[in-house]
């Protein structure tokens, strides 16, 4: 039973290696990847590979890893089926804060080398700034339960919403543009000094938010008996909570709101290797993974020389694919 | 009074944008245009005017006119190309209008040595005649071609002078009436260019970009005529239903019946076109019964 849930472990990594190699060696500019690795291409294509394909590859890895992983999480942590990051305002958060950067940055002289950092810094500080407080409101009428948070995150999400709309308006007919393509996500903006700084940070949450399978196992008992297994809950709220928020905060905050990716994702894995927290994580990062490097690869082949938002992609398969679901369950 | 509460805050927090254009003036340094990419209506307009469009190897989805150039491959938005996707065309020469972008593709495009031109938009008379100068030197366009093309700007300009009317009417353009709310166009767009070019008065100079424009302000800007495009004024669901819009029926353009249909790229890309739309526009705001 174990062995066969590693195996397939094993098998969703064969397929993100696949999806990776893939990723790199398609796109608008044949890159043979054999080629390049013996030092026999073009400069140009030198420049693509190293300096476009590479960053965008792995920051559409990273992002749809980590949707992933604090998709399968959240709904774990909500025992909730429909859980998902923009549940606890990480969306939201993150686009109130890109949207605020974009408006009154232009108010405020940045030093040339700040510029590129600007929006996505206010991102993550906005997707934090929101989530801290949806938490903290919670907390504040002592051991909150799951569905206070529920609650609270959908006021939450609300007023982000409105914050957005009052900058929507002050906005002037560019900085209103860019903000409708940051919102319809793309990885087109990557380059390394914005990449690797996101990846590292995905990293370290991430490595938290795996670790936390078997509590979140035993929470599915419930949260008094697993207190009395010696789960402590306040903290597994916490960390899941705040580390899905910086996980995905960081991502987003480079590519935009990409839609889907985290609520489809974890059920997908549970329907391959079934429930249990400690292999659907590790399982839903790679799959997540796998699938936003693909998604990407069609936004980015399908209609050469021009592109489409990622999330346009992310959301039309993954919508119809969960109305399947909802009649699959629905069946049994 | 909200309403002036919220154009006072526009116009603070907006105040910097339009001290600072993004682009810069016109490269003279020497470019390759044997291949180029083009990012922005009306250069390709400019370009075709010239003579020069065997050079153009794609263009982007604002890029409708000529006809012809709707058949080129199309790299996309102008505000959302692809780095790979120019890449791959193999162009010598990127130009684009000033909302090319986003700003880090450009960056890329440039790192990966493709020489990207980013015109400056100024929305006069004088703006128009500097981009075409740039766009013939960047293209090294035939001097007959050149000097053909500033003939014919020099005589729509010189019409537009003729029709200009001594007063200046005051004309509030409309992008659609979109669920009801009719979106204006204030300071800094280029339908206060238009407007300016063809004599008149902007009604909502007050502020700055494209707004949506409240019932009760439409009846105090009070415009005695109203100019939407061509598709603006379908999506509303004819003339007919944009005369009896509430915020239209109280105007004095909307009694008198004053409506004006344009296309709506004219007003967009600021190209020699543009000079067209503004003096047809001239001619439609002088008095009516007043002769020539």
């Amino acid at each position: 039973m174990l062995t066969a849930q590693v195996s397939k472990l094993w098998v969703l990594l064969a397929l993100t290696v696949i999806s990776l190699f893939l990723a790199f060696s398609v796109g608008a500019i044949p890159l043979p990847v054999w080629e390049i690795l013996r030092q026999q291409a073009t400069d140009l294509q030198h420049t693509v590979f190293f300096e476009i394909r590479a960053p965008r590859v792995l920051l559409a890895a990273g992002v749809g890893a980590m949707l992933g992983l604090s998709g399968a999480c959240l709904q774990g942590l909500f025992r909730n089926p429909l859980a998902d990051p923009t549940l606890i305002g990480v969306s939201a958060g993150a686009a109130l804060g890109a949207i605020a950067m974009i408006v009154l940055g232009d108010l405020i002289d940045l030093p040339a080398g700040w510029a590129a950092y600007a929006v996505p810094l206010a991102a993550v500080a906005g997707a934090l700034l929101v989530t801290s407080f949806l938490y903290g409101f919670a907390a504040w009428f002592g051991q909150f339960s799951i569905v206070t948070l529920l609650l609270v995150g959908i006021a939450v999400n609300a007023l982000s919403t409105v914050g957005i709309g009052a900058f929507e308006y002050l906005s002037d007919d560019r900085q209103l543009r860019n903000l409708v393509f940051w919102m319809m996500g793309s990885f087109g903006r990557a380059g390394w000094d914005t990449v690797i700084p996101a990846l590292l940070v995905m990293s370290a949450a991430g490595i938290l938010l795996i670790r936390q399978g078997r509590q979140l196992d035993l929470l599915q008992l419930g949260e008094a008996e697993a207190a009395h297994l010696g789960i402590n809950v306040g903290r597994l709220k916490r960390v899941v909570i705040l580390m899905s928020a910086v996980a995905v905060g960081a991502g987003v905050a480079l590519s935009g709101i990409i839609g889907f990716v985290g609520l489809i994702v974890p059920h997908l894995v549970r329907l391959m290797i079934g429930p249990l927290h400690r292999y659907l994580l590790a399982g839903s990062l790679l799959l997540g993974a796998g699938l936003m490097v693909l998604a990407d690869l069609l936004a980015r082949t399908v209609i050469v020389p021009a592109e489409l938002p990622v999330s346009l992609v992310t959301s039309a398969l993954g919508a119809p694919f969960f109305l399947w679901l909802i009649a699959r369950m629905r069946r049994r | 009074m909200n309403n002036y509460l919220a154009v006072c805050v526009l116009v603070l927090l907006t105040a910097r944008t339009f001290a600072a254009p993004e682009a810069g003036s016109c490269p003279t340094r020497d470019l390759d245009a044997s291949r180029v990419a083009v990012a922005g209506g009306s250069i390709t307009e400019i370009i075709y005017a010239l003579g020069a469009q065997d050079k153009i190897v794609a263009v982007d989805r604002t890029s409708n006119f000529p006809q012809a150039a709707t058949r080129l491959p199309s790299i996309g938005y102008v505000r959302a190309v692809s780095a790979e996707g120019l890449l791959a065309l193999n162009p010598t020469l990127v130009l684009g209008e000033h909302d090319m972008g986003p700003g880090e593709v450009v960056e890329q495009v440039r790192k990966a040595g493709l020489p990207v031109v980013v015109l400056p938009e100024v929305h006069t008379v004088q703006g128009i005649y500097e981009k075409v100068a740039c766009i013939a030197q960047i293209m090294d366009a035939q001097a007959n071609a050149v000097a053909k093309l500033r003939d014919a700007m020099d005589g729509m300009v010189h019409q537009l002078q003729v029709d200009k009317g001594g007063e200046r009417p005051r004309v509030g353009i409309l992008l659609s009436l979109a669920d009801g709310v009719p979106t204006g166009g204030g300071r800094d767009t280029s339908a206060h260019g238009v407007l300016t070019m063809a004599g008149a008065n902007n009604v909502f100079a007050g502020f700055s970009g494209w707004k949506p424009i409240s019932l009760e302000s439409m009846a105090e800007s009070d415009p005695e005529f109203i100019v939407m495009p061509v598709r603006g004024i379908e999506a509303a669901g004819g003339r007919e239903a944009v005369l009896a819009h509430p915020s239209v029926r109280l105007t004095k353009a909307g009694k008198n019946a004053r409506i004006i249909a344009v296309d709506g790229m004219t007003l967009l890309g600021f190209g020699p076109r543009t000079l067209v739309a503004a003096r047809d526009l001239a001619q439609q705001f002088k008095p009516q019964g007043d002769p020539g």
